[in-house]
């Protein structure tokens, strides 16, 4: 393989796994974190991070194990590698950041149940190389994030007045009363409703434009 | 060839999961000493938090350590089995520790009295599994901050959880809405500890009249 074609074929992967095929407002995966863990940017970077951290690996060991797993059993493997990658970063949090994972609850060990990362192995890791199935849950997941920092954003400065837990200008200051309903579940709802609209509504015009 | 044998995908299974399982174990067995030091400095804080009656967020682990050593000493025969709060070589009051299955799992917490062995200073939890949402809301300040200045009222039920909205009494705070079973065991565990101790403060007082001033610092 020529290394541009290599490369036309890394960009091929990140431009399916952030924008055309991105989980969140293309295929509408992973919703349940990320209406959870959103009312704080600082708790979206965590789990996000957790997220990429399990797909891309995930998807790579898969990968490394693809010849040699029964097809009959691959979805106990599949299982069994998220579940080890999700307990490496439940151990790590626990050991390093415990606030963090007070935080984050349940949700840390509910990425195993994560539709992203069980589509993503099935989908490519259990086929392709594991450089191309690392890169393509490297993307995947850093199209779920960006999407979810976007949401968390809107969701802490609207409805706490602050960005990372430090006041942003007019909003955390009297004029502006803050909207409580963002940093509940309900606000989830809402945002994740609006950021989907507007990312397909870009998408079709984008698409109309290259006709 | 081993791969189309009837039993491979059973050995296969077994093999991979052994290997990720030793590693996964190995892995935590390492930060077991870690995680060991973190639960010791989350009962610690809740001893300050409770006992003190604020919370100071800012502070880091080292700092919470320190004033636990500083401002906390061990129970002792005259306390019935709570922790001696000090400020300034001054006895400020007990952190009694209470714990009890909760909805989903342990719940242990700590209740601060003042010296008048009456008022409480504050409540702070150090370990919960409740619902996200609902029954682990007793980990936020709304609830706990009811707690502080509340008196605590006759030995069956020195502490009342009542329903929210209702006139509340000396002793009463609100539970917490959506969380029935959560709040019922916590007042539950919460009572049996406070009965406890204060049978046992009745007796040692009778006897020697209260944690001696100099006695058990440290």
């Amino acid at each position: 393989m020529s290394p541009g074609m290599a490369g036309s074929q890394a960009k091929n992967i990140a431009v399916q796994g952030l924008w055309k095929d991105n989980p969140i407002f293309r295929q509408v995966l992973g919703i349940c974190s990320t209406l959870a863990v959103t009312n704080l940017v600082m708790n979206t970077i965590v789990m996000c991070a957790a997220l990429v951290f399990t797909v891309s690996l995930s998807s790579a060991t898969v990968s490394v194990f693809r010849t040699l797993t029964p097809r009959n059993v691959r979805m106990m493997v599949e299982t069994l590698i998220i579940g080890f990658y999700v307990i490496i970063v439940d151990v790590l949090l626990g050991a390093y950041w415990p606030s963090m994972r007070a935080n984050l609850g349940p949700y840390v060990g509910l990425i195993l149940t994560n539709c992203i990362v069980m589509g993503r192995c099935e989908a490519y890791g259990a086929t392709q190389p594991p450089g191309k199935a690392f890169l393509d849950g490297l993307c995947t997941s850093l199209g779920y994030t960006f999407i979810l920092l976007i949401i968390a954003a809107f969701r802490e400065i609207l409805g706490l007045g602050t960005f990372l837990g430090m006041p942003v200008p007019f909003f955390s200051g009297p004029g502006w009363d803050k909207w409580i309903i963002m940093v509940t579940p309900p606000g989830a709802f809402f945002m994740l409703a609006i950021v989907v609209w507007f990312f397909r509504w870009l998408q079709q015009k984008q698409e109309e434009k290259a006709k | 060839m081993m791969r189309e044998r009837k039993w491979y995908p059973i050995f296969y299974m077994f093999v991979v999961t052994a290997a990720f399982s030793s590693i996964v174990i190995g892995f935590s067995a390492l930060t077991q000493e870690r995680v060991e030091a973190n639960t010791q400095l989350a009962f610690e804080a809740a001893v300050l938090e409770a006992g003190l009656g604020h919370h100071d967020p800012a502070r880091s682990g080292p700092e919470v350590h320190r004033k636990f050593v500083e401002q906390v000493s061990d129970p002792n025969a005259s306390s019935g089995g709570a922790y001696i709060l000090r400020q300034d070589g001054r006895f400020i009051g007990y952190a009694l520790p209470f714990e009890g299955q909760g909805f989903w799992a342990r719940v242990k917490g700590i209740i601060g009295v003042e010296p008048d062995k009456r008022t409480v200073t504050g409540i702070a939890f150090y370990e919960q599994s409740e619902t996200p949402g609902l029954g682990a809301e007793i980990v936020r300040p709304k609830f706990r901050e009811q707690f502080k200045g509340r008196v605590l009222g006759p030995k069956e039920k020195p502490i009342r959880m009542r329903r929210p909205g209702s006139s509340l009494g000396e002793s009463d705070v609100y539970a917490v809405t959506g969380a029935t079973q959560t709040t019922v065991r916590v007042e539950e565990m919460m009572n049996r500890a406070i009965r406890d101790w204060q049978t046992q403060v009745e007796a040692a007082g009778t006897s020697e009249g209260g944690p001696k001033p100099t006695g058990g610092a440290s």
